[in-house]
């Protein structure tokens, strides 16, 4: 009987077993990996990996009987962080102002009634030799073929090995192509249309300036793809690189589009050290979307 | 043709053959003015006292070298810059930082390749770079940016009365989502509109929620429609979505951040300009940083 109950605390502890790097249970600000809401004595009934645990997540979470949430994002829209982060992110919400919030009432009472578990798990997943952020989206894309390994490391998905050594087209038929293959609206891209691209260093979430300067200290990367940047940071950086003929492009998928297929992954991997309940990644999705969507869509 | 004096023959041979930057022509007619008097007329006209410390400093230039003209801007990009010395102006007024992190800071930056690039193109062309932020946005009687972002829009009329600047409501005449989406793209000269929910929801109350989910959740019961720019994608955007999840019906526009806030730099070349006439002033956007492939 004690082995079929697993309980959320159980299987928190044995993703950390299995998560190969000494385990770190507090950020300096913000969130920590582990239970975020919920019970540690719940027992688990069925796990999905998600990017974020969107009110639509949940109920077709609960619609398929499985109660534990494991995800990146936080259920109420802040990483917890208590200071705007360089003014990039809002301060952390007071309670009052969530606790008064329709939208953050609604979800928790979603969540109590049905006695779900919503389990973080950012930095130890970030942390490992593997990335399986950037693998998941590497498959999603079809791109393995293409992988240029630049860093001599025990892992193909080490995470400095971001470079792809693509057929050439130009930047608008690549930007096309990557919103084709992840089924995405709102790709946004800095850089000539036309200019002809191959080289291209894929990352995921949220690119800064100093990501930007270590990725093009490897020789001749054209382009670089990533979640997301901030509009004051990597953004204008990027324009001028695009000016100075220091690199060809920009392109943010956003940043759920960019780290979601890590989700599968992580649902692949859970299933090699838990076999007791299922486990299913369901996509939040792209929030957005756009007026060429709209448009197109008319035709 | 001795050295350092130009003859008035050879001024106009090299005038008319266009080998004469206008910036050279300007400054034989223009006085004396300076940065540092322009930002010292700014200081007298903004209507509230200068505060410190303030984003709102010298970032790169000779304050005290004499200015051929003034440009208004968004963000001090590489092209805005070129685009202002083509112009013939080398003073430039931006509202946002010129080296890529909130308080400009270039320490980190002295190895950079790009950040080389970028000063060497303003010493060459002797240009001089001043923000203006905090105090724009504190200018009185009105926010200087969201006074022009109005008047782009032509929402003057539509505001509700409001204490708080980052939590401005606007009533309009009904309409759709998708074509309020549209009427903004086209108004704001923008590309990269992201949104969140029903294109054929009916909406008239619209709240400008500035940046952070903090200004989102007061606003989101008095608005049809909320308004973000420079929001990151785990706050407004996964907000939104929820509260529609939760029966809500509701929407929202995500510009980009020039498109929240450039139009402020129009008003602010037009504010100028009612103080500052020895040289020209010109608004010169920076522009949608982005598209978005079709």
């Amino acid at each position: 009987m004690a082995l079929l109950m697993l309980t959320s605390q159980v299987l928190l502890e044995r993703i950390q077993r299995n998560a190969g790097v000494p385990w770190q249970s507090q950020r300096a600000d913000g969130f920590s990996d582990g239970i975020l809401l919920g019970s540690a004595d719940t027992v688990v009934t069925g796990i999905v990996t998600t990017f974020a645990p969107t009110l639509e997540v949940l109920r077709r979470a609960v619609a398929s009987g499985r109660n534990t949430i494991i995800c990146r994002e936080a259920p109420f829209y802040s990483r917890g962080e208590r200071a705007p982060l360089f003014w990039r992110n809002s301060p952390a919400l007071p309670k009052e102002v969530t606790d008064n919030d329709p939208v953050c009432r609604a979800k928790q009472e979603f969540i109590t009634r049905n006695n779900l578990v919503i389990i973080r798990l950012v930095e130890n997943w970030d942390a490992r030799n593997t990335d399986s952020q950037l693998r998941g989206l590497t498959r999603a894309l079809g791109w393995e073929r293409f992988h240029a390994v630049t860093t001599r490391s025990v892992d193909e998905y080490h995470p400095q090995n971001v470079c792809f050594q693509l057929p050439n087209s130009s930047l608008n038929q690549l930007a096309q192509n990557l919103k084709q293959r992840l089924r995405i609206q709102a790709v946004r891209v800095i850089g000539d249309p036309a200019s002809s691209v191959s080289k291209v260093a894929l990352t995921h979430g949220l690119l800064l300036v100093a990501d930007v300067e270590r990725i093009l200290g490897q020789p001749m990367v054209d382009v670089v793809i990533a979640g997301d940047a901030v509009e004051w940071e990597a953004v204008p950086y990027f324009q001028d690189l695009v000016t100075a003929r220091k690199a060809k492009g920009l392109i943010l998928l956003g940043q759920e589009a960019s780290e979601e297929p890590g989700s599968g992954d992580m649902a692949a991997w859970l299933k090699s050290f838990v076999s007791e309940v299922p486990i299913e990644w369901i996509p939040a999705g792209e929030p957005f979307w756009t007026l060429a969507q709209a448009k197109a869509s008319r035709r | 043709m001795t050295k350092g004096t130009l003859s008035r023959r050879r001024f106009c041979q090299l005038a008319s053959s266009g080998l004469l930057a206008p910036t050279l022509l300007r400054s034989q007619a223009a006085a004396h003015l300076t940065a540092r008097e322009v930002v010292m007329r700014i200081q007298k006209n903004v209507g509230v006292p200068w505060r410190t410390p303030t984003a709102d400093e010298f970032k790169i230039g000779d304050p005290d070298a004499p200015i051929t003209g003034i440009t208004t801007t968004f963000m001090s990009t590489l092209d805005l810059l070129e685009r202002s010395a083509a112009a013939g102006n080398n003073f430039v007024i931006t509202h946002e930082p010129t080296f890529w992190s909130a308080a400009d800071v270039v320490s980190d930056l002295r190895d950079d390749p790009l950040y080389r690039h970028k000063v060497n193109f303003i010493e060459k062309n002797k240009m001089v770079v001043w923000r203006f932020h905090d105090h724009w946005h504190a200018r009185r009687p009105s926010d200087g940016i969201f006074a022009g972002w109005d008047r782009a829009m032509g929402w003057e009329n539509y505001r509700v009365k409001s204490d708080n600047p980052f939590s401005i409501q606007y009533v309009i005449p009904e309409t759709s989502f998708e074509e309020l989406a549209r009427d903004m793209q086209t108004k704001l000269k923008l590309r990269s509109l992201r949104l969140v929910g029903d294109p054929k929801l009916r909406v008239s109350r619209v709240g400008n929620s500035g940046h952070y989910i903090l200004q989102c959740m007061p606003q989101l019961p008095k608005a049809d429609v909320l308004i973000v720019f420079e929001g990151r994608e785990w706050e407004a955007p996964e907000y939104i979505r929820d509260a529609i999840a939760a029966w809500e019906k509701k929407g929202l526009i995500q510009l980009p951040h020039e498109g929240g806030e450039e139009a402020g730099m129009d008003e602010c070349a037009r504010w100028l300009q009612t103080f500052v006439s020895e040289v020209p002033i010109k608004f010169i956007p920076s522009g949608d940083p982005f598209w978005i492939p079709a």
